[in-house]
């Protein structure tokens, strides 16, 4: 009996006994009992993902669970990856659940669905069979939406918001189950061992449906654009714990089924074109979402809409990596892998922190609106500190967790450009165009994700109140900061030291590419196979000698200097009010100017003249949309053309009784009649 | 009993049970409309009694008793009592206006008999009988009672087109394979005493919410 096993068993044993709780305890203990037998869950799926990760394997088949095929559980390294990470988000968001359910989501049926997900995020990534995948990826779709629709008394926009996930997950769920049967069709069972051996077999034509196929499927998961409508309004409109698991976990696993059908379950079939269109995906993904998010003033929309941004970058990590594999540069294939996984760990962590402090500011004030926040830092110091925190991991700068992800695909991009004494032969044309445009990619959301989060931060957090609610906001109960806490510790880990992970995810990816160790075990990130170093503590240390400096210097030079302190220069206008801060509207308004043509923003600008006289204006009132310009084109003909069909159906439907018998009698004699005839 | 004697009481049962469904879509008094059910429902009993005395089976003949008993007098007395509470109101009992009108409905009937003849032929070349032979009037029961529930507006008489093509089913299955079991015949004739029952009960509803039981003015649905 290995650990994976017994943690794997402590998981789910602890999930159905805090679905048992939900279902028996009162009401006023119900959130801490669930919520802490729900981090155990989150733990012991670490435990069974670190176990795994260092080397322990696992399988078991349980076939009385589901019958005729039953359940399968296999955790080699990609999975344990996954799991690791679910489950550490689980823990965060569950400690955080206990002090957030108090206000209207300690119902029974919450509470009891939100340990099921949780259970289902540990499983997807366990799963051996494609049976026991489907199982529970439903699992985790239906729960997920149970968990969003939760709020839906409060707030009208919660129901539309559930059924357009509803609707775009089941859609992706069909996509994945075509994608997979096809796969296990010709196979001798539906285990994924089965599967990968009869993938060789498989021609062309039908390999590359079935991976467009999960593609698409995984990839509405994640959120990659253009699928990705349903992930700004569903997330936000999670309660937040919950948006966290949906941001931070769930989407994830769209990555993990794109790694384990292309990487692994297909391995033999893969062609260049496949991760040529996963790569132009996540670039187009990482961009097109990052600016979203750059031009977004609600707090929960613009992280939703950055974990597009950063799904985006992870799939530019695994199709670069598959590029690099099928042009036959191991090395470099495992690099660009490790980036990806990497980037799903620290990503993981900060869009956790970022999420639940989110919560913890809806919690406080009760909006989301960017522009009717600020200065939550006297009110609420600790989860300003978090948010901080969360903001510089996002952004890509150094010291920040994204950075070292981002620096390791870079690294393996820029390696993969042919030198520039190669051969013309050594490196085919696609990669000379591809790869530039790549980096430049991944280069300018970097920069794009730094105007985001300053913006978030300093428009949300900093300066003086806007609103009531967020000039009296007080800080958040001790478990939710807690929870907070917990992602905090993570994000810096990884940001500080991130060879804690990196060299073991360096192996996962080397595995699966077949390629020695892209990352050495060393204190410094060491790159084996390319050049490239990078010492995130030296950097740390730069960076904070340096700040002391900046803050330093000029208090010196000022102290020989008298000090005088007196009000800032307004003008002679009076003492400034909220109104003349910057809003999160006009801190993005040049950006989106210089991205007018790519935005298309609707603007109104309505002045109000004086009655008086046309000279004297009364009042000027500026409004600023920016519609999502891919859901306009893409979604809206196809759902006014099902408006339409649903309008025209109606039509047959009058409510008539002798109609409907009529149709009855009339199909039946049809089909008679091609009886007959044929 | 000889072979001709068998197929010529055979095909006049069958044909008494394809009459009184076509005489079903003339007549317009419900009254008259419930009697030429039960006799419709004496004809199959005699069809099966038929079937019964060929093949020496009593268990055939303890049916066919049966089904005299159900389809002959049961069903046709459960309908008279929805019909009764009907008289006491002041709604018609006749069916006033049909959806299609009577002489257009007998051209569909012997439309719809064609058919089921055509539609049922593959079956009757299958294992050709004096038996499978008759399964078309079967058939074309059933598709006449089907046009009777999309023709006829009133409650009593869309009862009777489901217990036609109920009728019809038990004729097909009956004549095709001589006897479905007997566990299974009581089943579906209880099935289909219940579903009367239930109908009965909600057509004296109707009438109490809506004073009477056109089906057309039931056009919307409502809290």
């Amino acid at each position: 009996m290995n650990t994976v096993e017994v943690a794997l068993g402590c998981a789910a044993g602890s999930a159905l006994l805090a679905v048992l709780a939900a279902l028996v305890v009162r009401r006023r203990a119900r959130p801490a009992v669930v919520g802490t037998l729900t981090a155990i869950t989150g733990a012991a799926g670490v435990v069974a993902g670190a176990a795994a990760l260092l080397g322990e394997r696992f399988a078991v088949e349980l076939p009385w669970i589901v019958p005729l095929s039953g359940i399968a559980l296999t955790v080699d390294g990609l999975g344990a990856a996954f799991l690791a990470v679910s489950g550490a988000v689980a823990v965060a968001a569950a400690i955080y659940g206990i002090g957030y359910s108090h206000h209207g989501l300690d119902s029974r049926g919450v509470q009891a669905t939100f340990p099921l997900f949780v259970l289902s995020l540990l499983l997807v990534p366990a799963a051996g069979s494609i049976t026991t995948f489907l199982v529970c990826w439903e699992l985790m779709a239906l729960t997920s939406l149970v968990l969003v629709v939760s709020e839906h008394r409060r707030r009208a926009e919660v129901a539309s918001a559930a059924r357009w996930y509803a609707v775009m997950t089941h859609l992706g769920f069909v996509a994945v189950l075509i994608g997979l049967l096809i796969l296990s069709a010709p196979a001798d069972g539906d285990a994924f061992a089965a599967v990968r051996a009869a993938a060789a077999d498989l021609s062309p034509a039908v390999a590359g449906t079935a991976f467009v196929l999960c593609l698409a499927g995984f990839g509405s998961k994640s959120g990659i654009v253009p699928l990705h409508a349903w992930l700004p309004r569903a997330h936000p409109e999670a309660p937040s714990h919950v948006s966290a698991l949906m941001s931070a976990a769930m989407v994830n696993l769209g990555v993990y089924g794109i790694v384990r059908v292309g990487f692994d379950l297909l391995a033999v079939d893969a062609e260049r074109w496949w991760w040529l269109l996963v790569l132009v995906l996540g670039a187009i993904s990482a961009g097109y979402g990052i600016l979203q998010a750059v031009v977004s003033t609600d707090l929960k929309r613009l992280l939703a809409h950055s974990t597009t941004e950063n799904m985006g970058l992870v799939l530019v990590g695994v199709g670069a990596s598959g590029l690099f594999a099928s042009i036959g540069s191991p090395v470099l294939a495992a690099l660009a892998l490790t980036a990806a996984l990497m980037h799903v760990v620290g990503h993981a962590a900060f869009k956790t922190l970022l999420f639940l402090a989110a919560g913890s500011v809806l919690h406080a004030t009760g909006t989301r609106d960017l522009d009717s926040l600020g200065g939550l830092r006297t009110g609420m110091p600790l989860t300003t500190a978090a948010f901080g925190l969360g903001a510089l991991a996002a952004s890509a700068l150094p010291p920040g967790t994204a950075f070292v992800s981002e620096w390791v695909l870079l690294q393996s991009l820029i390696h993969g450009l042919p030198a520039p004494d190669a051969a013309p032969a050594a490196a085919p044309t696609v990669t000379v165009v591809v790869l530039p445009l790549a980096v430049a990619v991944v280069a300018l959301t970097a920069g794009l994700a730094v105007v985001t989060f300053v913006k978030a931060f300093g428009v949300g957090f900093l300066a003086r109140p806007r609103s009531d609610a967020a000039a009296h906001a007080i800080e958040s109960p001790a478990t939710m900061l807690a929870g907070m806490g917990l992602a905090a510790v993570a994000a810096t880990v990884l940001a500080v030291a991130p060879t804690l992970v990196l060299p073991t995810l360096g192996r996962v990816a080397a595995g699966l590419v077949g390629s020695p160790a892209p990352i050495a075990d060393a204190v410094s990130v060491e790159l084996v196979g390319v050049t490239g170093l990078l010492s995130p503590v030296l950097v740390v240390v730069a960076l904070v000698v340096a700040a002391v400096l900046v803050v330093a210097i000029p208090r010196v030079l000022a102290g020989r200097r008298a000090r005088r302190e007196a009000r800032l220069w307004d003008c002679g206008g009076g003492p400034l009010s909220p109104r003349t801060e910057y809003t999160a509207t006009s801190f993005a308004e040049p950006l989106q100017r210089v991205f007018d043509t790519v935005l298309q923003p609707v603007q109104d600008v309505d002045v109000t003249h004086h009655q008086e006289s046309r000279y004297l204006i009364a009042a000027v009132e500026y409004r600023r949309r920016v519609p999502d310009r891919i859901e306009r084109h893409l979604y809206e003909p196809v759902l006014s053309f099902v408006t339409r069909w649903g309008r025209a159906g109606r039509a047959l439907a009058t409510g008539s009784v002798h109609r409907y018998l009529g149709y009855g009698l009339c199909t039946l004699c049809a089909l008679m009649l091609l009886l007959v005839l044929a | 009993m000889s072979d001709t004697a068998y197929v010529q009481l055979l095909n006049l049962t069958a044909g008494a049970v394809l009459l009184c469904a076509v005489l079903v879509l003339w007549r317009r008094e419900l009254a008259v409309i419930i009697r030429l059910f039960a006799a419709q429902g004496v004809a199959l009993a005699a069809l099966i009694a038929v079937l019964a005395w060929h093949e020496g089976s009593p268990e055939l003949a303890v049916l066919a008793a049966g089904v005299a008993v159900l389809r002959a007098g049961v069903l046709p007395a459960v309908l008279r009592r929805a019909l009764g509470t009907a008289r006491e109101g002041t709604e018609p009992v006749r069916e006033v206006r049909p959806v299609v009108n009577v002489a257009a409905s007998l051209l569909a009937a012997a439309l719809l008999t064609l058919l089921a003849f055509a539609v049922s032929r593959p079956i009757v070349e299958l294992a050709p009988s004096p038996a499978t032979q008759a399964v078309p009037i079967g058939m074309a029961v059933v598709l006449i009672g089907f046009f009777v529930l999309v023709t006829r507006r009133r409650a009593v008489s869309h009862l009777v087109g489901f217990l036609l093509m109920d009728n019809g089913i038990t004729a097909v299955g009956f004549l095709t394979t001589a006897g479905i079991g007997l566990i299974v015949e009581v089943g579906v004739a209880l099935d289909v005493l219940l579903a009367l029952l239930v109908l009965q009960v909600l057509t004296g509803r109707m009438r109490e919410a809506f004073g009477n039981t056109d089906l057309d003015e039931l056009r919307e649905l409502h809290d």
